[in-house]
């Protein structure tokens, strides 16, 4: 073997081991998958019970997800005194076409999601969970609001999604936050 | 009695004899025991009658006339090498072969010479060099923790697995690394990005500290971290080294091994081929495991080189592949989820011991090619022309797979980058004329980076070109050194549309002019100063300029700003340096760095409402900074086995717009070790056992209400190493014993991001053990 020869061949082993890795180099758009998902939205969808037509909705609306724009809409939810409501919660990605309802994906991992009301005054208005997951315990995408006699001017109801994947006991402070919204809240 | 009055009498005699016959001959050979190669030009020198001889080209002395006598033959210093001291009781004509041995000892002592050409131009710098003993020592650890035994060089941690090098407070895309000759190119922006190379392949690691954007181009504001491997076997032969370290925090082990060669055939001819294999499950802190700490990590390189008088060729090429683990417990979805972390005592997650490695979790690879050809053009200089390629991947995983079921299926990265980049230098180094030794040069680069998953930083192409031009001027104990550099660079940033349908290129174009101007001046042989003013920029990463949303990692939303301009550094250097008799040594570098349009986080006025509540919101902004401080370190010989070292820094970092501290920058710290070294000829060949104590003070120095909580309290780790050499038959083996936090402190360091969520790292005992053949 002439020693040109044997030159060649080291420098072609380089070449072969340079080559097995492709040059990612045009940027291109591009994947179905490229965004993860993103909770931009949550409605409340509200009804008086016993009273027909009565369903309105509360948003907490930010279409592009956090940073970029601020928040479009976040509506106070406005109760009337000595009533009782129903409520349906929804999470939407308005961030995808066609939009996702992420509240769908909640529902089938019932068992690692758990809803937290919490108004600012429990004696103007409570809260209770109507759903369970398959172990019997708390959901929260359907709850009844039961509102008291006395008003309220400027209170808040927190809504608090927790993430608590095999540790779901009940209480909010496992896992980790997905929703956290102090909605305003004037009762009548 | 009587034999006692008979020695003395024989050496009355004996004095009497001597100074009679002053006719002996001192004679002998200087090599390199490694390569056995002659070593020319060496001063050897005869202690107590202060001749000196210099050593010819076959590396022989000669001392002629010399009275009998006991004496002391010292040979002058080569970085690298243990120093040479040999008692010689002189009798009749001697011949004494000395030997040099590639175990340098000293930290921090300054290149004068090497083989390769870049050190040329760096002998006015704050210069540390890690090799030899301090490497050895080091064996088993990350890049980052490699270098932290610099004055001066301090760590960014994400846990004890993330660690990034920070150089007089600084660190990502401000300082740079550059490996076997070639810009290291990765993902350094992010502080959660651990340097993508494995310290395994490094025969030396160089740090320089201060500005100096002329040799190597944009980025060293901080200064350089330079990865060297060992030169090739040039004897006809086949040789290698295994390592294996074992640590019992992580229950980690790490095995690396190369092996190389030279053939008789084919003299020109050599190669090495090296590996790298490591693995460790979850770490401990002293009270609680830290789940999901595991690391794993195989790397590979093969260099090889066709070497002849008047050209030559090299090829290298390195693979670095990690899985690294990210602790669980410091994955948040909120403030209030932070609050809760802060507010508990144990992490809200532990776990028991795994080597398995869940979400969240990095997957790393970076590889890089390397050609180069170059050849002597006549008595003038040396050609030389190298192409190198790179390419950086990284996948993030989150905590938690996508709630959608299809997706999840998929397990895809939330995050996934490819980094391609291409580099093209030429180089001429012209030979001294008239004192002036110097080189010219071009770098070229073209660089691409694509993500999928979600857009962290948009997609980018990159081009830079570089012309700069170094000459040294050495006479008797002066060195002085001039540099001038011009760099262009277009950044075309591809951002997606409204309808996210298409992409559409926005350009970026920097141009920057930069010098250095420094001196190295010996006063005598104890004293030596050097002195450098050096400039440096760099253009603003793709994130400070695009950055628009949550930061996971950093739990605050993050805003860049597009209309930022290039960073630009100015950097005096000052490094005085006292040396006596190999008893005492002190080595004081002050420093001020003062940095035009540094890019920082500002918080904004008001947080930032999101689906999960308030985040605080932070806006990249330039403003003009002060970074100054001194690092200093010395040595001193109690008696000829115990040896003291001291080394510290302190660092001011001022944010000169906004008239308050800049964030997360080093506290003050100083670390003594004492050490009992004994050198002898038998199988225990020598042996070092040394004790390590470091105060950290904690950092008080910080912004108003840039941070969740406040820098946790200083703490004094202590350590214990020990070394030896064993010889079985011809062979030497070494063995290394490391303790860092012996006494299992409980503590949380200012640059750990990890810090808000559990203790940093308990006790951790590694053993090492490398056989050479």
């Amino acid at each position: 073997m002439s020693k040109f020869k044997f030159l060649g061949v080291v420098v072609l082993a380089g070449l072969v081991i340079v080559g097995c890795k492709k040059d990612h180099h045009h940027p291109e758009h591009n994947h179905e998958h490229d965004e993860s998902e993103l909770i931009t939205t949550v409605q409340l969808n509200f009804t008086k019970k016993g009273v027909s037509d009565s369903t309105f909705t509360v948003l907490f609306n930010d279409p592009d997800g956090t940073g970029g724009n601020k928040p479009i809409s976040f509506d106070t939810i406005r109760l009337d005194v000595n009533k009782t409501y129903t409520c349906d919660l929804i999470l939407l990605d308005k961030s995808k076409n066609p939009i996702d309802t992420i509240s769908n994906e909640v529902l089938e991992e019932a068992d690692d999601h758990l809803f937290f009301f919490t108004p600012s005054d429990n004696d103007a208005l409570s809260v209770t969970i109507n759903d369970k997951d398959s172990k019997g315990r708390n959901l929260g995408l359907k709850t009844s609001w039961v509102t008291k006699t006395k008003s309220l001017n400027a209170g808040t109801v927190k809504v608090k999604l927790m993430h608590q994947p095999g540790i779901k006991d009940g209480s909010s402070a496992q896992g980790e936050t997905d929703v956290e919204l102090d909605f305003p809240l004037v009762i009548k | 009695m009587k034999n006692f009055l008979f020695l003395i009498l024989m050496y009355i005699q004996f004095q009497v004899v001597g100074q009679q016959t002053c006719t002996l001959n001192l004679t002998g050979t200087v090599s390199d025991l490694h390569n056995k190669m002659p070593l020319s030009g060496i001063t050897v020198m005869l202690k107590e009658t202060n001749s000196k001889v210099h050593t010819d080209s076959l590396g022989r002395y000669v001392f002629t006339n010399v009275c009998p006598g006991k004496y002391t033959l010292l040979c002058a210093t080569i970085p690298g090498f243990n120093p040479i001291k040999k008692s010689v009781d002189l009798v009749e004509n001697r011949v004494l072969n000395l030997q040099y041995e590639s175990h340098s000892k000293e930290l921090g002592e300054i290149i004068i010479y090497s083989k390769k050409e870049h050190s040329l131009h760096l002998k006015t710098l704050a210069t540390d060099v890690i090799q030899g003993d301090e490497l050895e020592k080091n064996k088993g650890v990350n890049l980052g923790e490699l270098v932290k035994s610099v004055p001066g060089v301090s760590t960014l941690n994400t846990g004890n697995s993330i660690s990034k090098p920070v150089i007089h407070g600084m660190h990502s895309n401000r300082l740079l690394l550059v490996n076997n000759g070639v810009r290291q190119e990765g993902q350094q922006w992010g502080t959660e990005h651990a340097p993508e190379i494995d310290p395994f392949i490094a025969g030396k690691v160089t740090v320089i500290k201060g500005a100096n954007s002329v040799m190597y181009g944009s980025d060293a504001i901080a200064g350089l971290i330079l990865i060297d491997t060992k030169s090739l076997r040039d004897t006809a032969g086949i040789g290698g080294e295994v390592n294996l370290v074992g640590s019992s925090n992580g229950r980690g082990g790490v095995i690396s091994a190369f092996l190389e060669g030279n053939s008789k055939r084919f003299s020109p001819f050599s190669w090495r081929a090296q590996g790298t294999l490591k693995a460790q499950g979850n770490v401990n802190s002293p009270d609680y495991m830290l789940i999901n700490t595991g690391v794993k990590e195989s790397n590979f390189s093969i260099e090889t080189a066709w070497k002849k008088n008047n050209y030559g060729l090299e090829f290298f090429y390195s693979q670095f592949n990690t899985k690294l683990g990210i602790f669980g417990a410091s994955h948040i979805g909120n403030l209030s989820d932070l609050q809760r972390a802060f507010q508990s005592k144990v992490p809200l997650e532990t776990g028991p011991f795994t080597y398995e490695i869940g979400r969240p979790y990095q997957v790393v690879e970076h590889e890089l090619a390397k050609f180069k050809f170059y050849f002597n053009t006549g008595n003038a200089g040396k050609f030389s022309v190298t192409y190198a390629r790179q390419y950086n991947f990284r996948n993030e995983y989150d905590k938690h797979k996508p709630l959608n079921d299809n997706l999840a299926s998929l397990n895809l990265p939330d995050l996934e980058f490819h980094l391609t980049t291409h580099l093209a230098d030429v180089f001429w180094t012209h030979k001294s004329w008239k004192s002036w030794k110097g080189s010219v040069g071009i770098n070229t680069m073209l660089q691409a980076n694509t993500y999928r998953g979600r857009m962290l930083v948009p997609s980018f192409e990159n081009q830079t070109a570089g012309i700069f031009w170094v000459e040294n001027w050495h006479h008797k104990n002066w060195d002085v050194e001039l540099g001038a550099r011009q760099d262009w660079k277009q950044l075309t940033v591809y951002l997606p549309s409204a309808d996210k349908k298409t992409l559409l290129p926005t350009n970026h174009n920097f141009e920057r002019t930069t010098a250095s101007i420094g001196v190295n001046y010996s006063i005598d042989s104890t004293w030596k100063f050097l002195f450098n003013v050096g400039s440096a920029w760099r253009s603003p990463s793709v994130n400070e300029l695009y950055s628009n949303g949550l930061h996971h990692g950093a739990a605050a939303v993050e805003y860049g700003t597009a209309t930022m301009n290039t960073e630009k550094a100015l950097s005096t250097t000052f490094t005085l340096k006292y040396s006596k008799e190999e008893k005492v040594y002190v080595e004081i570098t002050p420093y001020h760095n003062y940095i035009q349009g540094f890019i920082y986080r500002k918080p904004t006025p008001e947080p930032v409402l999101t689906v999960r509540g308030a985040f605080p919101g932070f806006i990249f902004t330039q403003t003009d900074a002060i970074l100054k401080g001194i690092d200093f370190h010395g040595s001193y010989h109690w008696n000829s086995f115990i040896e003291t070292k001291v080394k510290g820094a302190v660092l001011r970092a001022w944010n000169k717009t906004e008239n308050e501290w800049l964030i997360l920058m080093p506290s003050d710290r100083i670390e003594v070790e004492t050490g009992y070294h004994i050198d002898r000829n038998r199988a225990w060949k020598h042996y070092y056992v040394g004790f390590t104590s470091q105060y950290v003070a904690k950092q008080t120095r910080v912004p108003l209400n840039a941070d969740f909580v406040s820098p946790p309290a200083d703490y004094w780790l202590c350590g214990l190493s020990a070394v030896t050499h064993v010889r079985i038959s011809s062979q030497l083996l070494e063995l290394g014993l490391n303790v860092t936090n012996l006494f299992n402190q409980r503590y949380r360091d200012y640059l750990d991001r990890f810090r808000y969520f559990a203790d940093a790292m308990g006790t951790n005992v590694s053993f090492r053990l490398k056989y050479k053949f």
